[in-house]
């Protein structure tokens, strides 16, 4: 059977984020062009979540490999080097290829004890980064990283790091949808069984290694796309919490699909800003949302629209 | 079609609108939850009383109509990504003035972000590069430790003699800003400083201790460790034996760490510095104010209190230029004689350190305990620059 | 020298505070699969109810710990039946469910109890003082109560009828159940165990430590370390573990400082994860 590059779940995907291109045209709300900027960093982040789900591991390494890409851009903004071709593959090259050391490490673990493993990650990079002052600014991080330039025009509006964060958004989505495309059934043997894949004969290392690579990779954007937003590389800003905010983004989309990580991360990075005005209550608004989603909206929001639209449909 | 859609934008206007009286909304943003909490929710307290205090004379004057001002808090959380899509989230509510962030971590990002929007903010941050001259928007709500850190150290070495100093903070900007201003100003007084780091979320500071006693120190400053913590490295620098001053040359939270430590005789030698003097009974008056106008306590103590007069000043500088446009307020602003009903008179300040006059400095106080004994907070005046 | 025995008994102490999360943590996982976002949570809830117990019904500090026990105890059996059990096959949604508690706890507890931390002190105070070398007497108190516990939580799971079902249940669930066994009274109860032993651990540290809505931040990330390290779902392994992160930290800290001695720790676990991929004394477990 001849594969397909991609589903319609990752053109559904595409198509949804490529709307933000149209925002602009309808408003200059400061408000939606905030919570946009956040959703596309969220929904890169919340995708390298989801490659490693489909793979049955949960990973806390996103924002690991997110400072990664982060400081690399910011790194080369001092020397000037702001171009976005260049600095978009820096971005996903070098936090790919420092997992590759890393996933031979990691990788020989499995279930909880590599979800504890990556949370261990993401405390080393805390610390790294502090114990870098030199290179990384430490504690003080980098700030007044320069905006980002396409074809030697200056990207710093707006608008445009509105535009930049949605052509990163969707790239993040190209790249996921065709790993996860090509490679669906061995991804799919290792998710159900990775024993009884390996014992048919299915390199998994490989292929799980292939997926840890690239989702690194993908979190290396994130991070370019969260730095250039900000236009400052913190510390704070990869700390190992956010990973769990990543994860809730793809688990309360729904983990069945891409759209998953999309959905979820808009609906949540939404309800963030709508209970930040909330001030004290703002977490404990969030926590109940979760609470109700995941009881509620079995396999997410995706899965909930799933099995209601099979049940309109039957 | 056209009377239709006219009906249709008539009802999705607010009601107020239409009303005699409107609401002019403010912001107050800093950490609401997790460790940091108790400095957002002084900044939101802080913002109140200033808001309660104009709604009380009736309100301000806006474009020619008389609004109430009403305050919405931002949990920005303690991280840059939180405080600027706060700023961001407050400009979505046409809010213009921001008695906030924080944190260095906070203000670094609503820097650019505020510029943006147009507003102004009010932060309370310690980094040596808080106050930026490309960012006029920006005030500070009380001088960071390059203005005062001379001054308490001078008044702590009078009661305590000390060669040397061990400066014990967090692994975070405002420990490494804090320790790095802390130390020199020691060494420009002649006592030679150490600075020791601890990872953020530490919880038992026991082997901390024993390292930073190897190196025999005659004091310990906790600096701008959270009181928290400072409560607990004070306790267990005590448990270990360590029988010389601890100083807080840093925030404020004195009272805090007397209830974590176990009180006075714990404490024993201390010195510390206030934003305020809170032993004037006028500025502890603030809370009583607070609780006549709310109905229910403030939260934070020195740190409210410390940040009221740029939320009040905000206030008057909001009703002379008649209109919330940030560029407006802070051109009053910084024209206006800084001065507070609570704690007296004080001055801009920030040209030489920062190289922006829109820092405020209000008369501070420097705290000793000695043997036990609380001899007091210490009323220092302001001094113009 | 005298730095190095410091460091040691130091560590025992800290060892001794991350056991006891350390066992409920280990606890959760072993029999319910659950990953307890909410363990900090229990702790911070313990150190309240405690707390409040002395400050305002002036209970005497023993009986107010018995109370937090009892307190979080409670809320983990009512939490685990009524909204954990209905999806606890579902590895990712549990997790969600019990972050979403810790958030909704935290936040209950800033809006009761204010930012600020309690004045809340240990009744037992001071050290034993041999030469350059103390000892706090809080701490072997806590010793003493984390050992006690360590023992009768390993009485109760390899000496009882109830200790037989809960390993059951934690080595196969649908052999355990095909045999008779019920979850649904079991898995309650062994969360409310769990829960409590970090509602116990709350009572006991906060006083000597800190109480404020924030300190339950940490002890997840402790957990965390501790239970790997130990070998997930393995109670000796924990408690072993918990010993070893204790006295890691002790000496790391003392001789490279906080921040190092903590990167030190991290790269430990790490390495020895490498090694032993399923930790000290643990096993091979299911998925996430």
């Amino acid at each position: 059977m001849r594969r397909n590059l991609l589903g319609w779940a990752d053109l559904i995907a595409l198509l949804v984020l490529a709307a933000g291109f149209f925002v602009p045209m309808l408003t200059h709300s400061v408000l939606v062009y905030s919570i946009l900027n956040q959703v596309f960093t969220g929904v890169i982040a919340a995708e390298s979540v989801w490659i490693m789900l489909r793979m049955n591991l949960l990973s806390f390494a996103t924002p690991t490999f997110m400072a990664i890409g982060g400081y690399t851009v910011a790194i080369a903004g001092e020397y000037n080097v702001t171009d976005a071709f260049l600095m978009t593959a820096a971005s996903f090259i070098l936090p790919a290829l420092v997992a590759i050391p890393l996933g031979a490490l990691v990788l020989r673990l499995r279930g909880t004890y590599f979800v504890l493993v990556t949370f261990v990650l993401s405390q080393i990079m805390q610390l790294v980064l502090f114990e870098t002052p030199s290179l990384t600014g430490g504690s003080n991080g980098i700030a007044g990283v320069p905006p980002v330039t396409l074809f030697g025009t200056e990207m710093g509006t707006n608008r445009q790091v509105l535009e930049f964060a949605c052509g990163l958004a969707m790239l993040a989505t190209l790249i996921t949808g065709l790993l996860t495309r090509w490679f669906r059934q061995h991804f799919a043997a290792i998710e159900e069984n990775e024993i009884l894949a390996e014992s048919l004969g299915l390199v998994v290392w490989r292929y799980k290694a292939m997926g840890f690579v690239v989702a690194a990779g993908i979190s290396g954007l994130a991070g370019y796309s969260l730095v250039n937003m900000l236009l400052t590389a913190h510390p704070s800003s990869f700390d190992s919490g956010t990973a769990v905010d990543f994860i809730a983004y793809t688990i309360i989309g729904g983990r069945v699909s891409i759209l998953g990580p999309v959905l979820g991360t808009g609906a949540l990075v939404y309800a963030t800003n709508l209970f930040g005005t909330h001030g004290q209550y703002a977490q404990g608004l969030y926590g109940v949302l979760i609470l109700v989603v995941v009881l509620v909206a079995r396999g997410g929001i995706v899965g909930t629209v799933a099995a209601l639209w099979r049940r309109r449909t039957s | 079609m056209r009377h239709l859609l006219l009906a249709v934008a008539a009802i999705m206007l607010p009601a107020t609108a239409f009303a005699q009286s409107c609401e002019l909304k403010i912001g107050a943003m800093g950490p609401m939850s997790g460790g940091g909490a108790q400095w957002g929710l002084s900044m939101k307290s802080a913002a109140e009383l200033a808001a309660a205090e104009v709604n009380q004379q009736g309100g301000v004057k806006i474009d020619g109509k008389t609004c109430k001002v009403a305050v919405v808090s931002y949990d920005s959380k303690y991280t840059p990504d939180g405080a600027a899509a706060g700023a961001n989230a407050l400009a979505g509510q046409d809010i213009h003035l921001i008695i906030g962030p924080v944190g260095s971590v906070e203000n670094a990002a609503v820097k650019p972000v505020a510029a943006r929007n147009g507003e102004l903010a009010w932060n309370a941050a310690y980094a040596t590069n808080a106050q930026e001259p490309k960012y006029p928007l920006m005030f500070q709500v009380s001088p960071p430790p390059a203005i005062w850190a001379d001054l308490v150290i001078k008044r702590a070495m009078k009661t305590f003699p000390m060669k040397s100093v061990a400066i014990v903070v967090p692994n975070d900007q405002t420990g490494t800003d804090v320790a790095s201003v802390d130390g020199a100003a020691y060494k420009a007084n002649g006592v030679a400083a150490t600075s020791e780091f601890y990872q953020r979320g530490t919880t038992n500071f026991a082997p901390i201790i024993t390292r930073v006693l190897a190196t025999h120190p005659d004091a310990v400053d906790t600096a701008s460790s959270a009181p928290g913590d400072a409560g607990v490295i004070v306790k267990q620098l005590r448990l270990a034996g360590f029988t010389g001053p601890i100083g807080r040359v840093g925030g404020p939270g004195t009272a805090e760490i007397l209830r974590v430590s176990g009180g006075m005789d714990v404490l024993k030698d201390f010195y510390w510095y206030e934003a305020v003097p809170t032993d004037d009974p006028k500025v502890q008056a603030i809370d009583d104010e607070y609780r006549k106008l709310l109905g229910h306590d403030p939260v934070g103590g020195t740190t409210f209190w410390s940040y009221l007069p740029g939320a009040r000043m905000t206030m008057k500088a909001l009703q002379t230029a008649g209109t919330n446009d940030a560029d407006k307020v802070a051109a009053v602003l910084r024209t206006m004689p800084v001065e507070d009903p609570n704690i007296g008179k004080g001055y801009w300040t920030g040209k030489k350190y920062f190289g922006i006059q829109q820092t405020l400095f209000f008369p501070f106080g420097i705290g000793i305990i000695k043997d036990g004994k609380n001899l007091g907070v210490e009323r220092q005046e302001a001094q113009p620059e | 020298m005298a730095e190095f025995s410091q460091a040691a008994i130091i560590g025992v102490s800290l060892g001794a505070q991350y056991a006891l999360l350390a066992l409920g943590f280990t606890l959760i996982f072993g029999i319910l699969g659950v990953v307890n976002f909410a363990h900090g949570g229990f702790y911070m809830l313990g150190g309240y109810v405690a707390y409040s117990c002395v400050a305002y019904a002036g209970l005497p500090y023993p009986l107010a710990v018995l109370v937090a026990v009892i307190a979080t105890g409670a809320l983990g059996w009512i939490f685990e039946l009524y909204l954990l059990e209905r999806m606890v096959d579902d590895h990712l949604a549990t997790l969600m469910l019990t972050l979403g508690l810790y958030l909704v706890m935290s936040t209950g507890l800033l809006t009761i109890f204010g930012p600020l931390s309690m004045e809340f002190a240990f009744p037992v105070k001071g050290a034993m003082h041999l030469g350059p070398i103390y000892v706090p007497r809080e701490n072997l108190i806590v010793l003493a109560i984390c050992l006690t516990t360590i023992a009768a939580l390993w009485l109760v799971l390899y000496r009882t009828d109830l200790g037989r079902g809960l390993r059951a249940l934690a080595d196969d669930r649908a052999i355990a159940m095909a045999q008779g066994l019920r979850p649904k009274l079991l898995f309650p109860l062994a969360f409310a165990i769990a829960t409590a032993l970090a509602g116990l651990t709350g009572a006991l540290v906060t006083p000597i430590l800190s109480l404020s809505p924030g300190v339950g931040d940490p002890v997840l990330a402790t957990s965390f370390l501790t239970v790997i390290l130990g070998g997930l779902g393995s109670l000796e392994g924990a408690a072993l573990a918990a010993f070893v992160v204790g006295v890691v930290e002790a000496f790391s800290s003392v001789y490279f400082g906080g921040s190092i001695g903590a990167l030190v720790l991290f790269v430990l676990v790490l390495l020895l994860l490498v090694f032993r991929p399923t930790g000290l004394l643990g096993r091979t477990v299911r998925g996430a």
